[in-house]
């Protein structure tokens, strides 16, 4: 092939797309040398660094229900019987405290109604709660790489919840989700001075963020503190004069010693307080998004880094660096020996350099490509890198059917037959790739925990086949074959 | 830039010998499709028993049982390693090269699977550990079970809307369908456990499996020629198609097995099992079938009714 024909080739859309894309991903893996080590921008999932994950699983169920008594009247009876919170989630019932449907439906019966549906878990909101208070938990330890994933159903209960934690060991993940902060509530004496009023084993109990009055557009988060607490709180407030001059003497919200709250007594509570023990109280955080946003996290401080539902850990791995290490080694290892011994099967086949060398050319790009993907989409684990292997032995097929339809009869075709002979190749390929994908789809979908990545990677891998790579073969065989 | 016409390379008269000589239109359909239907009723007779013993096809792993597994390469023996688990439930030593020890747990309550873990971080702090409960098992073992049936369904809609013809399509699932339960029975004798990555594996037989048939297919019923011509040609196009499938995930098996990186070492294992029972299934089950098929309607000149892709312009056979 001479200068000219090669320069004609790469002004070809489909060849000079693969090139570009091939750079572009090279680009974005980035291999590099940082303090004399080889590192690239490849995420790695917990099997190939070092790492740990929990899944955990909530003691709590959502249930669906039917009565003819007023709901809240139902609702406080159920209380009464189970000693649980119980929150109306749309049309059903969360039950922040594990129950089997035989030990509930006579508790249903006795409060006047029964039981439609029964699911363990909890509504998504609440799983999001709880994903925000892990996320703010894990925070505060400083900079580790944290993945927190909700596994809900298509019924929108969610049951897991995944905690995936790089660079620590089992023990110390354990520890994180267990953590809790250190809650204080002060008062302010005089200037920045202030005086401790109670801890936060004082607050029983929180509420979601909730506006209030309701439909106001303004946001607070209500608790109830215990008996002692409350008192606590009164005698404080009165002897600083928080009751009697609100504005000068803020009371103060600190976690670990960080002012995350401060605001004067309401007059109506300043009042109250002069002649009775409050035990429910509100904090009010404004109005709109960021009152909203203020709330949320206020609810995460004041359940002092405890979780709203109970959980259980329901499975839990962990990975060491030298084992996540080799691990890398020996997938790096793989994927060339595949790529080798399929080129060598090819080349016994075809004995014919010119064809076998673009062949495995275009399989690595597609390989190149997949990983440069992979940079902004999921982290590699090894599922993912047995997909990636997997999708190398679909491409290559895929290239035989090409190379075999064009040469079908052993002659090279002229150009009109050519493209006749290609698009049929690429029928074929196309309904294969439409096979695959469907097959994977279901994992792809399902957040089978660790399968994910697996069936993401095959089916990224037959689309930039199908859209990309085997197209420009088709070009560049097409060059080579005509000469 | 010129076009010419030379001869490289030519499918059905001059291919290189694959070392395995198999003529595709040497037997009837009855003969063909004989020893892949005994096959597949053994199999189907071994993921039966199976399923009714533990309610899946093929014995569950740890992922859906629930259990530990540990991996860690270790010097210690068998007989030191279930010594110093004593007081827990070890079920299973299994020995690798290299030093590779795989060890797995029964179910145990929470408190004990946390000294456990400790021990093991005490003993070979470099072990990889994962940890499955019983009711997140029974979990995962829900959704693979329907992530395979969504699969199968979605696989055998994607072929009859290709085909558009009832024989044909019903070819290419059955042989997908034997693949995959064939590979089935055949775990359940080599005791490769249904773990997640066994279950993906599966997955991807259902794609893998369902190429080779397409093209058969494909170039049965969508070109023109005599049928032992089409299908010989298929055989030489599809045969080193899974050759290099098998090639690559043959690679994947060895490398895994050397490293002892179980995982992949399964995955690679369930890959080739099945890429073998494709052969079978392709080139005697659907090539059986289909060459039935076409025999019956009247040979070669069927072409013409199954063809919304076909050349218009008629290309010289020999």
């Amino acid at each position: 092939m001479n200068k000219d024909e090669i320069i004609t080739l790469l002004k070809d859309w489909r060849v000079a797309l693969l090139i570009i894309l091939v750079v572009a991903s090279l680009i974005a893996i980035y291999p590099h040398f940082e303090n004399g080590e080889f590192t690239t921008n490849l995420q790695y999932g917990l099997d190939l660094q070092k790492g740990a994950w929990l899944q955990l699983e909530f003691k709590s169920e959502v249930v669906g229900f039917q009565t003819d008594k007023p709901v809240n009247e139902f609702i406080a009876s159920l209380k009464n019987q189970t000693d649980a919170e119980i929150f109306l989630v749309g049309d059903k019932l969360e039950i922040r405290k594990l129950y089997s449907q035989a030990e509930l439906t006579p508790i249903f019966e006795k409060a006047g109604g029964k039981i439609t549906s029964y699911q363990q878990g909890v509504a998504k909101a609440t799983a999001d709660d709880v994903k925000r208070i892990l996320e703010s938990k894990i925070n505060s330890l400083g900079t580790r790489d944290a993945r927190i994933n909700t596994l809900t159903g298509l019924d929108g209960v969610t049951r897991y919840i995944r905690v995936e934690l790089a660079g620590v060991t089992m023990s110390e993940a354990q520890q994180v989700v267990g953590k809790q902060g250190k809650f204080e509530i002060r008062v302010i004496t005089t200037g920045n001075q202030s005086e401790h009023v109670v801890f936060g084993d004082t607050i029983t109990g929180v509420g979601n963020p909730t506006q209030e009055p309701p439909g106001s557009g303004k946001w607070g988060v209500s608790f109830t503190m215990s008996e002692d607490g409350a008192k606590a709180l009164q005698a404080a407030a009165i002897q600083y004069g928080a009751v009697s001059d609100p504005e000068n003497h803020e009371l103060q919200m600190l976690l670990d010693g960080k002012v995350i709250y401060s605001a004067p007594l309401s007059k109506e509570l300043a009042a109250n307080l002069q002649h009775e023990v409050v035990r429910q109280l509100l904090a009010s955080t404004g109005a709109g998004a960021t009152g909203q946003q203020a709330a949320q996290n206020l609810e995460i401080h004041l359940r002092n880094g405890a979780l709203p539902v109970d959980v259980t850990v329901a499975g839990s791995g962990a990975v060491s660096a030298s084992l996540g290490d080799h691990f890398k080694v020996i997938c790096l290892l793989a994927g060339i020996l595949a790529l080798i011994t399929v080129g060598l099967v090819v080349y016994y086949r075809y004995r014919e350099p010119a064809i076998v060398l673009p062949m495995v050319c275009i399989n690595a790009s597609e390989i190149i490509i997949l990983l440069g993907i992979s940079v902004f989409t999921i982290q590699l684990d090894l599922a993912t890198i047995a997909g990636l292997i997997a999708v190398l032995g679909t491409g290559i097929d895929q290239l035989i059917i090409i190379t075999d339809e064009i040469l079908h009869e052993g002659k090279v075709p002229s150009p009109n037959i050519y493209q006749k002979r290609l698009s049929r190749a690429l029928g074929i390929i196309v309904a294969s790739a439409a096979t695959v994908v469907i097959a994977m789809l279901p994992l792809a979908l399902m957040d089978l925990s660790s399968l994910r990545g697996f069936a993401i990677i095959t089916i990224l891998g037959v689309l930039i086949g199908v859209t990309i790579t085997r197209p420009a073969y088709g070009r560049i065989i097409m060059a080579i074959l005509s000469k | 830039m010129t076009w010419a016409t030379g001869t490289i390379y030519s499918p059905g008269c001059n291919y290189y010998d694959m070392g395995f000589t198999y003529d595709v239109n040497r037997y009837t359909p009855k003969q063909m499709v004989i020893i892949p239907m005994i096959l597949l009723i053994l199999a189907l007779i071994s993921v039966g028993i199976t399923m009714a013993q533990t309610g899946l096809p093929v014995k569950p792993g740890i992922d859906f049982s629930g259990g530990t597994a540990v991996t860690v390469f270790t010097t210690d023996s068998a007989e030191q390693i279930s010594a110093y688990f004593a007081g827990y439930p070890l079920v299973g030593i299994e020995e690798g090269i290299n030093n590779g020890k795989y060890l797995t747990f029964s179910n145990m309550p929470d408190a004990q699977f946390r000294t456990l873990s400790d021990l093991i971080m005490a003993k070979y702090p470099d072990a990889k550990v994962d940890q499955i409960g019983e009711a997140f098992g029974k979990t995962l073992q829900s959704q693979a079970v329907l992530a395979l049936i969504f699969s199968f369904i979605g696989m055998a809609i994607v072929v009859f809307i290709t085909f558009r013809i009832f024989v044909p399509s019903v070819a290419v699932v059955l042989s997908a369908f034997a693949d995959i339960v064939m590979t089935a029975g055949a775990m359940n004798v080599l005791g490769i456990p249904l773990t997640l990555p066994t279950t993906a594996a599966l997955l991807m037989l259902i794609g893998y499996s369902v190429d080779s048939d397409i093209l058969l297919t494909m170039r049965v019923l969508k070109r023109q020629g005599k049928l032992e011509e089409k299908l010989d040609g298929a055989f030489h196009t599809g045969i080193i198609m899974t050759s290099t499938a098998i090639a690559a995930v043959a690679a994947m098996w060895v490398v895994s097995w050397y490293g002892q990186v179980l995982v992949i070492n399964l995955i690679a294992s369930v890959l080739l099992i099945g890429l073998a029972f494709d052969i079978l299934n392709t080139w005697l089950t659907n090539a059986g079938i289909i060459k039935w098929y076409v025999t019956k309607k009247g040979g070669p000149g069927l072409t013409g009714t199954a063809t919304p892709r076909q050349d218009t312009k008629k290309r010289g056979g020999k």
